[in-house]
C-alpha cells in the first residue's frame, strides 16, 4: 500500500533524508559504497537518480520471496531512472547492491525535473509509454519465472527418491569442485565454483559473486563447464544461466543452470552418477 | 481511444496493414517510429523455439522507438505484426531527432538507460521462455 506522503510537504524523501523543498537544488554528491553493500532497496521510498562512476552494481528484484539477479550495471548507466520517470511516486522497484567496491555520483530529482519539464510532449509520450511497457514486462519475467521454478519444484518432487521409476532425472544434492567459463572465451579462462546439485538437465552451482567482475554472469549466459562426478572421471558440459540467487553467504550466488550440450559419454557417466 | 494532439502534429503519414503484414522485421534496417492509431499489434521475437510474442501493443502505443535514443544505425531489433486490421501513424523522425539532441546530457542518459533497460526485458523475456519445458 502507498502511504500518505501528503502531510509531509514541503518537504521530499531524498533515500532516507527528509529535505525541505523550498531548499537550493543540491549540486551532485559522490558516494562510494563497500563491496555487497545495499544501495536501494525494492519497496523502499526514495527519488534519488544515480549515475556510476567507477564499479559494478546488481540489480535484483523479489520473484515469490526468491531475490533473482536481472542485470549487472556498469560505470556510466544509470539507476533509479524508473522512479524519477514514473513522478518519484512509486516505490524501487528493484533492489541495487554493490558487487565491488564502487563510487556513484547522486542526482537530486529537482536537478533533473527541470530539464525533463522543457521535453517536447511527444517525446514525454514515448518515454510514458516505454515505462509502462518495462514495468509490465518487468512483472510478465518475474512472473514466468516464479512459474517455471513452480514447475521445476513440482517435478523435483515428483521424481521423488531414488526408490520411484523416475529416479534417473531426480535433482542429486552434491558437493562437487567445478571449473567453468563463459563459452566463448579464451580457454586459459578458469573460474571456479561447487556444483550443489546436479539433474539429467540441469544443475545448481555455487559461484563468487566476484566471478561476475569480469565476466558477465546473467540469465542467458552459456558457459562450458567441467566437473569430475566421480574421481578421475572428468565431464564436460555446456549449460545457460536460467536463474541467480543469492548464496549461503554475501559473497556467494547460486546459478541454476540448464544443460545445452553433453556428449553421449559424458550423458552416460551423470546417468550413472544420478543412479548410484 | 484519442491520440494526444503533440503526437498528431509529429505524424507524417497514415498506413494500413492487413491482419498477419509486417510492419517492420527483425534484423532489418529502418529508423521510422510508429505510433499505433487503430488496432492491435503483436512484437514478436525470433527464439530456439520460433517466433515467441513477446506483448501486444494498442492505439497510441510507439513502436520501433526504440532506435531513437541509441547512437547509429541500428537495425529492428524484434518484428511488428498486424493483429487484424492496423493503421498506424508514421511520426517525423527527423524532428524526433532534432528535439532528442536537444536535451540535456543527464536527461539524455535517464532516457537512455530505459530504453536499455526496455530492450534487455524483451532479451529476458526470450532467454526465460527458451529455457521453460
Amino acid at each position: 500500500m502507498n502511504p500518505d506522503l501528503s502531510a509531509l510537504k514541503p518537504f521530499l524523501l531524498f533515500d532516507g533524508i527528509w529535505m525541505k523543498t523550498e531548499a537550493k537544488i543540491p549540486s551532485p554528491v559522490r558516494l562510494n559504497f563497500s563491496k555487497d553493500e545495499l544501495i536501494i532497496k525494492e519497496g523502499d521510498y526514495g527519488i534519488a537518480v544515480y549515475e556510476i562512476i567507477s564499479g559494478k552494481v546488481g540489480v535484483y528484484i523479489d520473484s515469490g520471496g526468491t531475490e533473482v539477479m536481472v542485470a549487472t550495471l556498469n560505470p556510466g548507466m544509470i539507476i533509479g531512472e524508473m522512479t524519477f520517470l514514473a513522478g518519484n511516486t512509486n516505490p524501487r522497484s528493484a533492489t541495487v547492491r554493490a558487487i565491488e567496491d564502487c563510487s556513484l555520483e547522486s542526482w537530486h530529482p529537482r536537478m533533473l525535473a527541470s530539464d525533463y519539464k522543457q521535453i517536447p510532449r511527444a517525446l514525454r509520450h514515448i518515454v510514458d509509454r516505454s515505462l509502462k511497457r518495462l514495468v509490465r514486462m518487468n512483472k510478465k519475467i518475474s512472473g514466468i519465472s516464479l512459474q517455471q521454478r513452480k514447475v521445476e519444484e513440482n517435478q523435483a518432487r515428483k521424481s521423488g527418491g531414488p526408490s520411484t521409476e523416475r529416479r534417473s532425472s531426480y535433482r542429486k544434492e552434491c558437493n562437487i569442485g567445478c571449473a567453468y567459463r563463459p563459452k566463448n572465451s579464451p580457454k586459459e579462462v578458469q573460474l571456479l565454483g561447487r556444483v550443489r546439485d546436479i539433474s539429467k538437465n540441469g544443475l545448481q552451482m555455487v559461484v563468487k559473486t566476484s566471478n561476475s567482475l569480469k565476466y558477465s554472469h546473467v540469465p542467458g549466459d552459456e558457459f562450458l563447464i567441467i566437473t569430475n562426478l566421480t574421481p578421475g572421471q572428468e565431464v564436460k558440459m555446456t549449460a545457460k544461466i536460467v536463474n541467480l540467487r543469492k548464496g549461503p553467504t554475501p559473497a556467494s550466488t547460486i546459478m541454476g543452470m540448464s544443460f545445452l550440450h553433453m556428449t553421449h559419454e559424458d550423458q552416460k557417466r551423470l546417468g550413472f552418477f544420478l543412479l548410484r | 481511444m484519442t491520440i494526444d494532439s503533440a503526437i498528431m502534429d509529429y505524424v507524417v503519414s497514415e498506413e494500413n496493414f492487413p491482419d498477419k503484414a509486417f510492419v517492420f522485421k527483425e534484423g532489418g534496417s529502418g529508423d521510422w517510429i510508429y505510433v499505433i492509431l487503430e488496432g492491435r499489434v503483436k512484437i514478436k521475437k525470433q527464439t530456439s523455439k520460433g517466433l515467441l510474442t513477446i506483448e501486444a501493443l494498442g492505439e497510441g502505443d510507439f513502436i520501433g522507438e526504440i532506435a531513437l535514443f541509441k547512437e547509429g544505425k541500428v537495425s529492428r531489433f524484434t518484428s511488428a505484426i498486424a493483429d487484424g486490421p492496423v493503421l498506424v501513424g508514421t511520426l517525423d523522425t527527423e524532428q524526433l531527432t532534432r528535439d532528442w539532441e536537444k536535451q540535456s546530457p543527464r536527461i539524455k542518459k535517464l532516457i537512455s538507460s530505459l530504453m536499455l533497460n526496455l530492450e534487455d526485458a524483451i532479451q529476458k523475456m526470450v532467454s526465460v521462455v527458451e529455457t521453460s519445458k
